[in-house]
């Protein structure tokens, strides 16, 4: 069995902190703890409740907190629950943003926002089914953004995040696990570098984190009725220039792009692709497939009718393909 | 001054013992309890140190035998209510999901007996009992929760977020510490229509660390809002304890540093809980302004879900972050056998016809469950409805 995400986290996070002997990490109620195979990892034994500090439910404290130390010089990681994507917003935005700049470059912030995410499940409704988010910090400056589909991309991101100098938003979706073995020791997915998952020349599909699972079989079943796509998965959100450079390429070979997001439909994430695309590629074909502007319902009837899933993704496809 | 307690209000309090023939021999007999906690301890801005952990005991005495048999009936509903639920989960292909309030009962009940059908709630995570307690539908809530297209909130919500705006329930919750502040904002509504409604904001433990508390606490001080919070201390947030988190044990403190009158009270005597909540209620709507409550309890069940439970079985044992042992100690204190044998003793019911209200509300619990399976499911598109008053949002597929 391959090591799940949680676990790759938690080992890329069990390296630095080895190696870094200041770095903490503040949480709330998820425990920094996990197995595979035989093996655990418990970051609070290991290095002290000091290092790994569990508290009240008061994400601006795991936020605010992580920003003041890391303004210190103690590189910090500030892990919120999923329901709490947004309560540190302000931090981010005006502190964790935009101090390197006002400060004229005094000012740095070592920080990891590792925020759990929603994905668009059933029986959660409004609340604790919301996707999307990552778009609100990606267009937020100052902010790296990150966002992993499998364990390998993510231990990969996390140490990349952890040794950047500064503030990357993790987003932590919790998906299927698939792709590479993790490896035990400590390497870099670098922030910027996207992955092509399948090349392809009719049509390329751009999507990341819980979509990738809709994508990849909908590339499967596309490829049986003789359309070949191109599928990428940005893994970095912001910036997006280096991103971006793979993604033209490939639309200026397909001619098509095709997006499939959990988030709303409105300032998903992938509407900043399209249209860079749109600026880059004269000509090109897009379809951004996406939740519709509404919460998301309880009822699995409702939720499941408004998520995109593969056959979206595949009748989408065609229809651009062939016309 | 501002929020400072008056211990001659508390003393003055209407003593309606004359009313009710019962009303000595109750008091004689709370008196007695006195061990197990009726009465609350209070804090608050410049309350002299006397007046810390002195009882207070002056409502129950007008509590008349129906008002006393539909407390008892309450917290049996909530009790079979969400056992039911936890049943119907555990042998599977339950559409739902739920944070159990079992154990919590005389919270619920206790405070909203002593409120009117027009005034407000704001619930939480773990709001079943509230909504039972101020009269929400057993049918509708379970149909609700298994996301039936007839449920309170048409399936769209589940159990984290019923609502009936008929009988002044703002809503379950997600988001903790939200209740404080939707119900602060609510009593100030209030302010302006002018009326002598009152709002009661419950939250956990958990929920007053948040920014939402303070921004709900000190506006409510300020204004002197017809606002009541009550803080359900059942001693966890999820598995972390909370005095892990908190740098006092008496979470009612925190209500000193806005000015806020606080009382610490047993949260397993529902009786005691109705008596300071009837004490705040009274207070808000005579325009006296907020109070805040802590009451002390323990949850039965996990966090969330049903792990650790067996069907016919009460409790979640081998839980890792709390021994059977607490458990027990704590079920060993439940608030409707403890209710039920006050009232016997008191004579209000009779063991038969204590019986006879367990048969009644295990059938009202059946019905429900009966009701809720044969109900439909929401229909696809009505996904896109209900975003905005009027139309749906586009889907946006094709
Ligand atoms: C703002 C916010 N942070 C975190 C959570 C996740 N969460 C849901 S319930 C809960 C624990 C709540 O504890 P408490 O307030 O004591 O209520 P209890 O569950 O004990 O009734 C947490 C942390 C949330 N829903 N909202
Ligand atoms: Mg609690």
């Amino acid at each position: 069995m391959p090591k799940s995400m949680r676990y790759a986290i938690l080992e890329a996070i069990q390296g630095e902190m080895r190696r870094d002997k200041l770095l903490t990490l503040l949480y709330e109620y998820q425990r920094p703890a996990a197995r595979w195979g035989g093996r655990s990892i418990n970051l609070e034994a290991e290095f002290g409740r000091w290092r790994a500090r569990f508290s009240a439910i008061d994400e601006n404290w795991i936020v605010g907190g992580a920003l003041g130390m890391s303004m210190i010089g103690v590189r910090a990681i500030a892990h919120i629950p999923s329901m709490t994507t947004l309560i540190p917003y302000e931090l981010m935005f005006n502190h964790a943003g935009k101090l390197r700049h006002m400060t004229g470059g005094q000012a740095a912030f070592p920080m990891i926002l590792w925020a759990d995410m929603q994905g668009r499940a059933s029986f959660q409704a409004g609340q604790h089914a919301d996707a999307g988010l990552e778009s609100c910090y990606a267009r937020l400056a100052g902010l790296k953004v990150v966002i992993p589909s499998n364990p390998y991309d993510a231990k990969g991101l996390m140490v990349s995040a952890i040794r950047d100098v500064d503030p990357v938003v993790f987003c932590h979706y919790s998906v299927p696990t698939s792709g590479p073995d993790v490896p035990d020791e400590p390497y870099t997915v670098p922030i910027g570098q996207t992955a092509v998952r399948t090349e392809g020349k009719d049509i390329t599909i751009v999507g990341y984190a819980p979509q990738t699972v809709e994508i990849a079989k909908a590339v499967k079943q596309l490829k049986q009725r003789g359309i070949s796509a191109e599928f990428i998965d940005p893994r970095t959100l912001a910036p997006l220039e280096q991103v971006m450079e793979t993604i033209i390429k490939s639309v200026k070979k397909t001619g098509k792009l095709l997006t499939s997001d959990d988030g709303s439909y409105s300032f998903c994430n992938c509407t900043e692709i399209i249209a860079r695309a749109a600026e880059a590629v004269p000509g090109t074909k897009f379809k951004r497939l996406a939740f519709p502007d509404a919460p998301p319902p309880g009822a699995p009837e409702m939720i499941n009718y408004m998520r995109v899933g593969a056959a979206d993704i595949v009748t989408a496809a065609e229809k651009m393909v062939r016309g | 001054m501002n929020g400072e307690v008056n211990m001659n209000e508390i003393k003055a309090a209407p003593s309606t013992s004359g009313t009710d023939p019962k009303a000595v021999s109750r008091r004689t007999f709370i008196q007695s309890l006195g061990a197990i906690g009726v009465g609350a301890i209070f804090f608050s801005a410049g309350a002299d140190k006397q007046a810390r952990g002195q009882s207070v005991s002056t409502y129950i005495d007008s509590l008349s035998t129906e008002q006393l048999t539909a407390m008892y009936t309450d917290m049996l509903k909530i009790r079979l209510w969400e056992t039911k639920i936890k049943d119907l989960a555990l042998k599977g292909g339950f559409r739902g999901v739920a944070h159990l309030y079992v154990g919590e009962e005389a919270i619920a009940v206790g405070v909203c007996s002593a409120l009117r059908q027009d005034d407000y709630i704001a619930s939480t995570h773990r709001g079943h009992g509230h909504l039972i307690a101020k009269g929400g539908d057993l049918k509708l809530m379970l149909a609700e929760i298994t996301h039936k297209a007839t449920g309170y909130c048409k399936g769209y919500g589940g159990s984290l977020h019923i609502t009936d705006m008929s009988l002044g329930i703002l809503g379950m919750n997600g988001i903790v510490g939200a209740s404080h502040l939707m119900g602060a904002g609510a009593a100030y509504g209030i302010k302006v229509k002018g009326t002598d409604q009152v709002v009661v904001s419950f939250g956990g433990d958990g929920s007053i660390q948040g920014s939402f508390f303070t921004s709900a606490a000190n506006s409510a001080a300020t204004y002197k809002l017809p606002w009541i919070s009550i803080i359900e201390n059942n001693q966890f947030q999820i598995w972390v304890r909370c005095s892990d988190v908190y740098g006092i044990k008496d979470l009612a403190r925190r209500a000193d540093g806005y000015g806020i009158e606080g009382r610490v009270v047993d949260g397993n005597d529902v009786l005691a809980v109705y008596d300071v909540a009837k004490y705040a209620v009274e207070k808000a709507r005579a325009g006296r302004g907020p109070t805040v409550i802590e009451c002390k309890t323990y949850r039965w069940y996990d966090h969330y879900g049903f792990q650790g439970s067996k069907i016919g079985r009460d409790g979640a044992f081998g839980l890792g972050y709390r021994s059977d042992q607490e458990l027990r100690e704590w079920m060993a204190k439940d608030p409707i056998p403890r209710f039920r044998r006050f009232l016997v003793n008191e004579k209000v019911l009779t063991e038969e016809r204590a019986d006879e209200v367990v048969q009644e509300v295990k059938q009202t619990v059946d019905d429900a469950a009966a009701f809720a399976e044969a109900q439909p499911v929401p229909k696809a598109v009505d996904g896109l409805l209900n975003v905005f008053a009027e139309g749906a949002v586009p889907l946006h597929k094709s």
